[in-house]
């Protein structure tokens, strides 16, 4: 694992070989990504245990089960010792009276690894079958997650985008929206939709969310790109921008959490758009919202204020918490734990801490070890996180554990966005409610008469 | 119901039969899909304290295992967050093979978490390019505190009973020589602590909680969250008994193999009989008998009316039981066990045959005991895809309910025959073992008979079929 310190000293790196890893793999990503097709069939060329992951990646992309199809070719020794070919053969004739439009065939670390060609037997079973085929090399040793979203994105485009000529004025393509801990992205997602949808620019595609392969098929016409990660999609980003001309915006600035991430994320849009009247409603408008809300239901900075803060995230929802808890929650941020390694990622970041004169210790590509062992050192006030870390503090004198990052152990029926203007009233909401409950009585001291 | 949509009616034994000759297997590869042996393995060494294992693999296999059983026993098990930590295999390590990685990795973990045990697990990677694990594993005890086990688990190895089996006979080693006798102690085999939703720790309870009333004494859960040291001392008990025949009866037989401490072979203890036979199957070979029929007698006065209202609920009835994918095949047949004792005529529906061919041994072992309920198969249960296979097997239950003029369903809200429900499901049902099983599910085949003729909730009915 490469582990970077950025401080006042020079890079750190350290090599460990024993990871208590925060990300699943490349396959799992890929999974996340085909996921997001409408009405797919994926066919996880795999043993068993990957077919859950696959099911993991479904319910990430809020798949609905009576139109999306997983199915998986169980492979044992015999595929491994003689190949599994013949089985992937028959897995996708067996499929053949699934009625969705297209099946992607994923292929694990076992058959990359004895050298299935899954492309091959793509190729020789089209005409059998009336949905359309993908083959996906993304076996698990491939990388990250965020490795396997950039792999299957690229398939996706190489072999579904069309190059039209005619660009559609004012449109952009979204990519990456699901490589976000926010638990329910989705919404992120619907609230930029709607920004877009206000300054009148039009989404072609989405990669990838309830997204068909026509809107696939017509993403080069989109004049500009908007990648909604810091750990995935950059790539997929840059091959737009080469095939097609289809320019990347808002890519060196943080995602819009907070007040001054979302004006700066908005300004760039309104720039780019020729909407600047249009934004420049919006930021006040949403603004003031925010003001007036908090000044009528409270915002509680009197149990926080000036602690020293952990964040411990993906680089997406993890960057532009820095500013927001910053500036807007008067909180000291001490360490900031992420779980990509992006270099993108790397200078946005390393721009904010200079611009908010903050030195934090970071560390890009974390691990549950180096999480704990940060937090035993530093103790923090506070730590904004997922699951893990509630359980990582245990035995901590650390007060408050805001749950924000995926994994959480909480059923949330409603997507809450974190970005924008109600962005901020949900991470607000979230934290105060830990506040609260923080402090409740674990006993009574003394018993009631009825 | 029409015959078409039956694939299969007729007895368990006669089902083992087909599956035997291999007549039962489905043509549909990708129907069925139970986890592979590397999670099956995992669940297993997640259930010892104090280890770390090491997973000779990519981070995908680490993470999934780690947030499906670790994280959901620090939830829900009170158990305390320990590492799931693996080498990170990328494109190099295939090319160029992992060995030294581990190696390295194995003397990281026990620097880094002070285990008593480390467990080697290999993933499909590591197994396919052909790293030593259990040489590595050897190799290392030298340099560390920690004892390392090794085990071969990659998911294409064998189907998910082997990672269990080979996880329990790597616990085996552990076991020491016995410098003296625990007496009137057993260990209890065949658990796995934050595993599969399948299991609840109130069933351990229960059954804990009789082995102290009869005057016994336990050593070890294994592997539901006990030590290494416990391991060590497995030796020593007078007796082993399962929690699970079905994952207990394995490593029970072979530790009566190899080392001669006898084995209590009894069933699940559904109901009053095989609550009886598990507590005297303990009682009889630690010479607890008596103060065994002393707490049977109480512990049977203090359920009679339970008893009762459960003899009432099926007493003539036919119990039709579909519970096979949750709480699970095996419990299915205990079940049907407990319905027969009191007075119903079991059928299981949709008893997968893979789930029959997974299980061998343990069903053998139910028809030696004369458990040989009716079994019905239907088309439903081997249609492609999840949702397919979920409404087609709902239309094919409703249809085997309206043959019965006098049933009752043992399963789970997703169905609603037009017969009463009795929801196996819930939390407030477990512990279904012993005297407090008897207790909850009496309840819930009261609140079944009582509130038979209510209508279904259309939400749920149009968010499960469309």
């Amino acid at each position: 694992m490469m582990i970077k310190v950025m401080k006042e000293t020079p890079l750190i790196v350290a090599e460990d070989k024993c990871h208590d890893p925060y990300l699943r793999c490349a396959f799992y990503g890929a999974a996340q990504t085909v996921m997001g097709v409408s009405g797919s069939c994926t066919l996880a060329h795999s043993p068993q245990g990957c077919y859950l992951l696959a099911e993991r990646a479904f319910e990430w992309q809020n798949e609905d089960y009576t139109k999306t199809e997983i199915l998986c070719t169980k492979l044992c020794e015999d595929e491994i010792v003689f190949g599994g070919e013949n089985i992937l053969t028959r897995t996708i004739l067996d499929a053949s009276s699934l009625k969705n439009p297209i099946m992607f065939v994923l292929s694990a670390c076992g058959p990359e690894i004895v050298g299935d060609n899954i492309s091959a037997v793509c190729e020789n079973v089209s005409d059998k079958v009336h949905f359309r085929l993908l083959p996906i090399e993304c076996a698990g040793f491939r990388g990250t997650q965020y490795d396997g979203i950039d792999i299957a994105l690229d398939s996706i485009l190489k072999n579904f985008a069309l190059d039209k000529s005619k660009k559609r004025i004012n449109s952009v393509c979204i990519i990456a929206p699901h490589a976000n801990a926010n638990p329910t992205w989705m919404a992120d997602l619907t609230w930029v939709k709607n920004v877009l949808f206000e300054i009148g620019v039009d989404v072609i595609t989405t990669l990838t969310h309830r997204t068909s392969l026509n809107e696939i098929a017509d993403i080069s016409a989109a004049e500009k790109s908007i990648v909604l990660s810091h750990d995935a999609g950059q790539k997929a980003a840059t091959y737009l921008a080469k095939e097609f001309d289809v320019e990347q915006i808002c890519h060196n600035v943080p995602l819009p959490i907070g007040l001054t991430n979302t004006r700066r994320w908005l300004t760039e849009l309104g720039k780019t758009f020729n909407a600047r009247h249009v934004v420049e409603n919006l930021i006040p408008k949403g603004e003031n919202m925010v003001v007036d809300q908090c000044r009528r239901k409270w915002i509680e900075l009197y149990s926080i204020s000036r602690l020293s803060t952990a964040i411990v995230a993906d680089a997406t929802v993890g960057i532009p918490l820095v500013r927001f808890i910053t500036e807007d929650l008067e909180l000291i941020p001490e360490l900031v734990y992420l779980r990509s390694s992006k270099n993108v990622a790397g200078a946005i970041i390393e721009n904010e801490l200079q611009q908010l004169d903050l030195k934090p210790k970071v560390v890009y590509h974390t691990d549950v070890y180096q999480t704990r062992k940060s937090l035993v050192e530093i103790e923090p006030n506070i730590v904004i996180g997922s699951n893990i870390e509630k359980h990582a503090i245990e035995g901590l004198n650390t007060h408050y554990i805001f749950q924000l990052i995926s994994p959480i152990q909480r059923f949330r029926m409603i997507n809450r966005e974190y970005f924008g203007y109600t962005g901020i009233l949900n991470l607000l909401e979230s934290i105060q409610n830990e506040v609260w409950d923080k402090y409740r009585s674990k006993e009574t001291r003394y018993k009631a008469r009825w | 119901m029409k015959n078409e949509r039956v694939v299969f009616h007729g007895t368990l034994k006669q089902l083992f039969g087909k599956v035997e000759r291999g007549d039962m297997i489905p043509k549909l590869q990708a129907s069925h899909a139970p986890p592979c042996k590397f999670w099956t393995a995992f669940m297993v060494i997640n259930g010892i304290r104090h280890t770390v294992p090491v997973i000779h693999g990519p981070t995908g296999c680490t993470y999934s295992v780690a947030s499906a059983y670790k994280l959901r026993g620090c939830e829900y098990r009170g158990t305390p967050l320990e590492p799931t930590t693996c080498t990170s295999l990328e494109e190099t390590n295939i090319i160029y093979g992992g060995e030294g990685k581990l190696l390295q990795a194995i003397k990281e973990a026990d620097r880094k978490y002070h285990p008593d045990l480390i467990a080697v697990l290999s993933c499909c990677c590591s197994g396919i390019i052909g790293d030593d694990v259990e040489t590595i594993a050897r190799k290392s005890e030298a340099d560390i505190n920690a004892k390392v086990i090794a085990i071969r688990s990659e998911g294409f190895g064998g189907d998910f009973r082997s990672g269990f089996e080979d996880a329990f006979k790597a616990i085996i080693d552990l076991m020491e020589p016995p410098t003296k006798k625990m007496e009137k102690t057993i260990n209890i085999l065949g658990a796995r602590i934050g595993p599969t939703y399948t299991e609840w720790v109130d069933d351990l309870d229960e059954i804990r909680r009789l082995v102290y009333a009869i005057g016994g004494k336990i050593n070890a859960i294994i592997a539901g969250g006990c030590t290494v040291q416990q391991i060590r001392k497995a030796r020593e008990v007078e007796l082993n008994a399962s929690w699970c025949y079905d994952w207990g009866q394995k490593i029970g037989q072979l530790i009566e193999e190899k080392f001669g401490v006898p084995y209590s072979n009894t069933g699940q203890p559904y109901g009053l009989k095989a609550t009886e036979e598990w507590i005297m199957g303990v009682a009889q070979p630690l010479g607890l008998k008596n103060k065994a029929e002393q707490v049977i007698h109480n512990e049977t006065r203090k359920v009679m009316d339970d008893v009762n209202c459960m003899r009432q609920a099926l007493s003539g009835k036919t119990a039709i039981i579909e519970i096979t994918e949750f709480p699970g095949p095996i419990r299915a047949l205990s079940l049907a066990r407990m319905a027969e004792e009191f007075g119903a005529y079991p059928i299981i529906v949709n008893i997968h045959p893979y789930t029959i061919k997974e299980r061998m041994p343990s069903i053998k072992f139910l028809l030696e005991q004369g458990q040989n309920p009716e079994i019905i198969l239907t088309k439903g249960l081997f249609s492609l895809g999840t949702f397919r296979s979920s409404r087609d097997t709902e239309e094919e239950l409703e249809s085997i309910a309206s043959n019965y003029d006098n049933a009752i369903y043992l399963g789970n809200p997703e169905r609603y025959p037009n017969i009463p429900v009795v929801n196996l499901t819930t939390r407030t049902g477990y512990p279904h073992y012993g005297y407090r099983g008897i207790k909850n599910m009496a309840n819930l085949f009261r609140s079944a008979i009582k509130h038979s003729s209510r209508s279904r909730s259309k939400l749920y009915k149009r968010v499960l079929y469309g």
